[in-house]
């Protein structure tokens, strides 16, 4: 014991010396690790866009109808072009095997109220197998009369 | 080397923190580079998904007002030709609902051209970017997309075709050059005005 105390004393600014270096290294590795973290590939926003678009395509549609006199109050599916519901964003394709990740199969819903000649379209986009993606729209138009 | 004064502490501390600094480091590299490299990606993503919803935004507000349209198939490009102002004589009092009436200012009608026209690579291999083109009283042609430094992107497709009575349904398809990931945005605009369609397909 006594031996080791005196290896130490004579150690002292060494030990001092690789604490310092030790946490500048640690704290430096973590920075990098904390940096990385966040930069992994978040598809979510890519899906809200295409989604506000499908929903866009749903009210064009349903624009359509109101110009003709044609819409009413109820529920719709989607109107607009099916192929549209299949979603390949940012899909990796494999040249080799000839295969295709599976698609983002969005539904694409809308409700119309009627209050005199206007029409309260809400449009909500979901997507098939993911509970917490939930986009809703409302637009009112007018019918022709 | 192992004398008394010294008692070995420096020596053995060495030998196991080495191998073990160099470890971490070398993990620190990886990891460093790793980063820089996912960094990249995302923001080439950033900017790709950026430039699609410009181009979609741009056309189907251009679309809205639109009185006539023309797609042209060959090269994917479309015209939108809209009136900025109503066509009637200076000095006409166009009744509204508020009951005020409206002055009507402007003498003539002005036609304006929109163009949105994907331009070829020099090599005629792909589609470079998409630019704007717009004749009112100068003529201007702009591009709308690619030649970012953070994320260059080209073109795969861009299609027109009418869905219903006046639906302008519009497909646009683009690829990072960088992470060579794509996005497809598909969307319909409802064109009350327009009266007059030409190459548009319906399927």
């Amino acid at each position: 014991m006594n031996r080791l105390q005196n290896i130490l004393r004579n150690e002292r600014g060494y030990l001092l010396l690789n604490v310092v270096f030790l946490t500048l290294i640690t704290s430096f590795a973590a920075m990098f690790l904390l940096n990385s973290a966040v930069r992994a590939k978040n598809p979510q926003s890519t899906l809200r866009l295409a989604a506000i678009h499908l929903a866009n395509e749903q009210f064009a549609q349903l624009e359509s109808l109101a110009a003709a006199n044609d819409l009413h109050g109820g529920s719709y599916s989607f109107l607009g072009d099916k192929n549209d519901l299949n979603n390949y964003s940012f899909r990796k394709e494999d040249s080799t095997t000839s295969t295709v990740e599976k698609p983002v199969k969005f539904i694409v819903k809308a409700n119309v109220s009627v209050n005199g000649n206007l029409r309260t379209a809400t449009v909500t986009v979901k997507i098939d197998g993911d509970e917490n993606f939930l986009l809703t729209m409302e637009r009112t138009m007018r019918v022709a009369q | 080397m192992l004398n008394k004064k010294c008692g070995g502490f420096v020596f053995a501390e060495f030998a196991i923190a080495l191998p073990l600094l160099i470890l971490l480091g070398y993990g620190l590299a990886i990891v460093g580079v790793e980063m820089f490299r996912l960094g990249k990606n995302q923001l080439a993503d950033y900017v790709l998904e950026a430039e699609a919803q410009y181009v979609m935004e741009r056309i189907t507000h251009q679309a809205r007002f639109a009185k006539e349209v023309k797609v042209d198939n060959d090269r994917n490009s479309i015209m939108f030709i809209y009136h900025t102002v109503n066509d009637r004589p200076a000095g006409t009092e166009i009744p509204t609902a508020t009951g005020k009436n409206y002055q009507v200012f402007a003498v003539y009608d002005v036609l304006e051209r929109q163009y949105f026209i994907p331009r070829r690579s020099d090599d005629d291999s792909f589609y470079e970017n998409i630019n704007a083109k717009r004749i009112d009283d100068g003529n201007l042609t702009n591009p709308i997309t690619g030649e970012n430094f953070f994320g260059n992107t080209k073109i795969i497709s861009l299609q027109f075709k009418e869905l219903n009575n006046n639906v302008l349904h519009i497909s646009l398809e683009m690829e990072s050059l960088i992470t060579e990931r794509r996005i497809k945005l598909n969307t319909a605009v409802f064109m009350p005005n327009c009266d007059t369609k030409e190459g548009l397909r319906r399927d």
